[in-house]
């Protein structure tokens, strides 16, 4: 219990003491968070919005592959990642590897899916009536699709912070593409990892902390954002 | 002019409507009446260009039209289970308007007015959550005749309303087409509106347009009976005959204009004489001088008698009655 609660101490002494490595990398994993999030639902909302409702050749197979990619490894996702991205990989001319842009692609592929599949389930759960009666009302193809999007705006937030919440806890594709260089690619994910290997409980817990008062901080904002829960 | 024209739909390979043409004139008041199942919100549907039909045109005004174009924005259906966006009853109001471009002001003025008209006034600045069913029917019929459409459908409008809301929603129908040339279809399964409200009522059973007018309709098993054409169904508590080559599953008929009302058994040569007792009159139009005699005989049937048949006959709510019609005189199809 003494190893524990020496932990909590040096966890708060840090947080509350301004270190700069520590903030520093809260401050990278927010950026890649914020990026891929917003990569991720940017993309993967309107592909679920079209999966739900838009009847097309494919369409069970293309929500199979969708379902099936919710549950990839991630270790496996980096570990392909890295082959594209690597000196003699397709995409080695770009750079990337060993770079928080490697690891936010990467973050970007994991959310994707999720964002998609459950934008879809929460389309799907829009009664059909509201698309109906937008579209007697006189909207068009858009119009009806963002009452419909509007309908679902409470799902909808639920998909963005569970994008979120997954992107921030990544470790596997970030640890093998951003490589958790000190003061670069070093997230709160790989820094645990690192610190708690090392021995450095108090480190690992001050910023594991700080990891879940982002997610705190995150779902706050989409909560006040989306406004009161009106039907 | 809005018209169905050599129409059949299919749900996963089942026919639900089977129109060989079905159209609402300008200005018109059409009623289409029949059981649960019988097409009529599919007809509406397919009228509100929500679907597309399997088979068949729809025309407006001549021209065919398809879902997703412009000729929607004439066209709005109000569903039996209405629903309302995630709003307050004023925004409701307002979409149509705003998906047309509407300025402002206008968009204030028609929704006062269509709200007061409506009742609606004090409900303007509630949500969903805090409406009862009428109050959402209402609104949803509020926000259609917002948009003054060319042709306003209406699935069962006044089946989650009290009587006092149902007339205020017939009375502001009345007015809304003695202020514009709107033409109103509406489906409904009870007869008394229909025939009260509407111009035309025309009868629906299995997806098809029924030739007769829509009482005493009934999905029956027809059988063999001792000769030739000569069938039986049983219909509720007793057993029709019929006169007719079919056989199996089908829709019968029985016109009341051909059903005979006495006191007493006639001595005649009608198959079907059916003693019971009346459940209601009504007059359902005070111009024709026509008065429907509803009456249990095992099961309701309706017949037509005249004013002065009704007086001779002495017929009151609760009054012995005998009904008779003949084999032949029962539609099957």
């Amino acid at each position: 219990m003494d190893f524990l609660a020496e932990g909590f101490r040096r966890a708060l002494a840090l947080l509350f003491s301004g270190d700069a490595e520590v903030y520093g990398i809260a401050l990278l994993t927010l950026k890649i968070g914020i990026v891929a999030t917003v990569l991720a639902c940017g993309l993967g909302l309107p592909l679920g919005f079209v999966l739900a409702t838009r009847p097309f050749w494919g369409r069970r197979a293309a929500l199979t592959v969708v379902n099936t990619a919710l549950a990839f490894p991630t270790v496996v996702l980096g570990l392909l990642l890295y082959g594209l991205l690597s000196r003699r990989g397709p995409l080695g001319a770009v750079g990337w590897l060993y770079t928080w842009q490697a690891i936010a692609l990467g973050d970007v592929l994991l959310a994707l899916p999720i964002a998609a599949a459950l934008a879809a389930a929460a389309v799907q759960g829009v009664d059909p009536r509201i698309r109906r009666t937008a579209e007697t009302l006189g909207a068009g193809r858009w119009r009806s699709a963002w009452t419909v999007a509007r309908e679902a705006r409470f799902a909808l937030a639920a998909v963005i912070t569970t994008a979120f919440g997954h992107v921030v806890a990544e470790i596997g594709s970030a640890m093998t593409v951003g490589g958790n260089i000190r003061g670069q690619t070093r997230t709160l994910t790989t820094a645990v990892a690192l610190y708690t290997s090392q021995g450095d409980f108090g480190l690992a817990l001050a910023l594991g902390l700080i990891l879940l008062l982002l997610a705190l901080l995150v779902n706050v904002a989409l909560q006040t954002l989306q406004g009161r829960g009106h039907a | 002019m809005l018209e169905l024209v050599g129409v059949r739909h299919e749900y996963d390979g089942r026919v639900v409507l089977d129109l060989e043409r079905f159209a609402v004139a300008p200005g018109a008041a059409v009623a289409v009446v029949g059981p649960n199942g019988s097409g009529k919100s599919t007809l509406l549907r397919l009228l509100a260009l929500l679907e597309r039909p399997t088979v068949g045109r729809v025309l407006l005004d001549g021209t065919v039209v398809t879902p997703g174009g412009a000729a929607r924005r004439r066209v709005t259906l109000v569903e039996q289970r209405p629903i309302l966006f995630r709003a307050t009853v004023r925004e409701n109001l307002e979409f149509g308007l705003q998906v047309r471009g509407i300025r402002r002001t206008e968009v204030n003025r028609r929704i006062e007015n269509v709200a007061a008209r409506l009742s609606l006034t004090p409900l303007l600045g509630r949500r969903r959550h805090e409406l009862s069913d009428g109050e959402v029917q209402r609104v949803a019929v509020a926000r259609a005749l917002a948009v003054e459409p060319d042709v306003l459908l209406l699935d069962e409008p006044a089946s989650s309303a009290d009587r006092a809301a149902a007339l205020m929603l017939y009375r502001t129908l009345a007015e809304e087409r003695a202020r514009r040339p709107l033409a109103v279809c509406l489906a409904s399964h009870q007869l008394e509106d229909a025939y009260r409200w509407a111009d035309d009522v025309r009868a629906l059973a299995d997806g098809r347009l029924s030739p007769v007018t829509p009482e005493n309709l009934f999905r029956v098993e027809l059988m063999t009976a001792e000769s030739g054409d000569l069938k039986r169904a049983c219909v509720g508590t007793v057993e029709i005959a019929a006169m007719t080559d079919k056989i199996g599953p089908a829709i019968l008929a029985v016109p009341p204009t051909d059903i005979f009302v006495s006191r007493e058994p006639l001595a005649s040569s009608a198959r079907n004489t059916f003693p019971g007792r009346v459940t209601a009159l009504a007059r359902r139009r005070a111009r024709d001088g026509a008065v429907h005699v509803t009456a249990d005989v095992g099961v309701e049937l309706v017949a037509v008698v005249s004013e002065e048949a009704l007086r001779d006959l002495g017929l009151a709510p609760g009054s012995r009655v005998v009904f008779s019609f003949k084999a032949s005189a029962v539609r099957v199809f």
